[in-house]
């Protein structure tokens, strides 16, 4: 494209500008490293308090503050992919918001959990000195459906603002699993969650690192 | 009646150049290079023409020690773009 003098026919200028905007869509390429990492954590968390639940032992530490742990190597990927992308859509802005704002909550709803936890804890226990019994009412039931509540929702977002359907479909399955979790034991409720993980982050993750992987084959093979 | 079309939109380089920049909100020199194939005098030259007309904002800055050229098209841009495309279906008779 090194002729600017070339005049162009009407028909030719309507085809450029179509094949340009192709070109410009075809150019965004999310690497999958940040889903892959998330989807496999949650997935892994879930199992072994699982299995801590089910076998009846305990780790010296709660397996979820590899979460916490997990937003340092988060920040690194952000930065990294941010400096090698040479363009910038009109979506990412928004993105970043969306699931920033789904880390606030996310943050938000375990202190909200941990303060109902510290009141409804002696409550529970009065209950089973005084009747014998398990309080019919568990709040450690209904934890796991607001949780997947809200890993539906950027989910279900960036799926569908992306155009990417293994994740919006992950988000939708987010919310089936969030219904079903309601009426599921605890431990159902870490396999729906585990479930959910897989299939929201861990598979569209690994899809999209494919993608990414194929793209960067395709621009160098461009390059030779 | 027909319009005439923006001289300069109606160059294949800046055109090339615009509707790049009309899908992204902006992009380095060296997007714009790798997608137009074009040389990078020649694209220097058709971008400068471009911001010369208040199409496009060029920035220049230092990303890890080297220097960074970003463009994004100016509500101007926008608004010619528009028009140039409008006139375009004019001309083919595909505005409905």
């Amino acid at each position: 494209m090194n002729q600017p003098k070339k005049q162009l026919t009407e028909k030719e200028s309507l085809d450029l500008i179509a094949k340009m905007i192709s070109k410009a869509k075809d150019s965004y390429h999310d690497t999958g490293i940040g889903a892959i990492m998330w989807g496999a954590l949650i997935a892994i968390c879930s199992i072994v308090k699982l299995s801590e639940i089910h076998f009846g032992y305990q780790l010296p530490f709660d397996i979820y503050l590899l979460t916490f742990i997990a937003v340092i190597p988060q920040i690194f990927i952000t930065i990294r992919e941010k400096k090698e992308r040479k363009v910038k859509s009109f979506d990412d802005s928004y993105m970043d918001y969306i699931w920033l704002g789904f880390g606030i909550c996310i943050f938000l709803l375990i202190v909200i959990i941990n303060s109902v936890f510290h009141v409804w804890e002696p409550v529970a226990m009065e209950y089973r000195q005084l009747t014998g019994h398990r309080s019919p009412f568990q709040f450690s039931e209904f934890v796991s459906p607001l949780f997947l509540l809200l890993y539906g929702l950027p989910t279900f977002i960036t799926g569908a603002a992306c155009k990417f359907k293994p994740m919006l479909w992950g988000g939708i399955f987010c919310w089936i699993c969030c219904i079903a979790a309601i009426f599921t034991s605890i431990k159902i409720d870490l396999l729906l969650t585990a479930a959910s993980a897989i299939m929201a982050w861990l598979i569209p993750g690994i899809l999209m690192e494919r993608e990414y992987r194929a793209y960067k084959k395709q621009q160098a093979a461009g390059d030779v | 009646m027909f319009k005439d079309l923006d001289p300069i939109l109606h160059s294949q380089l800046r055109l090339a150049v615009i509707s790049l920049l009309i899908s992204v909100k902006e992009a380095e020199f060296t997007f714009l290079r790798e997608k137009t194939n074009a040389t990078a005098g020649n694209l220097s030259v058709q971008i400068q023409k471009l911001k010369e007309a208040g199409y496009i904002d060029v920035v220049k800055q230092f990303k890890d020690n080297y220097p960074q050229t970003i463009c994004k098209i100016t509500p101007l841009g926008i608004t010619a773009f528009e028009e140039y495309v409008k006139n375009l279906q004019s001309y083919l008779g595909t505005n409905t």
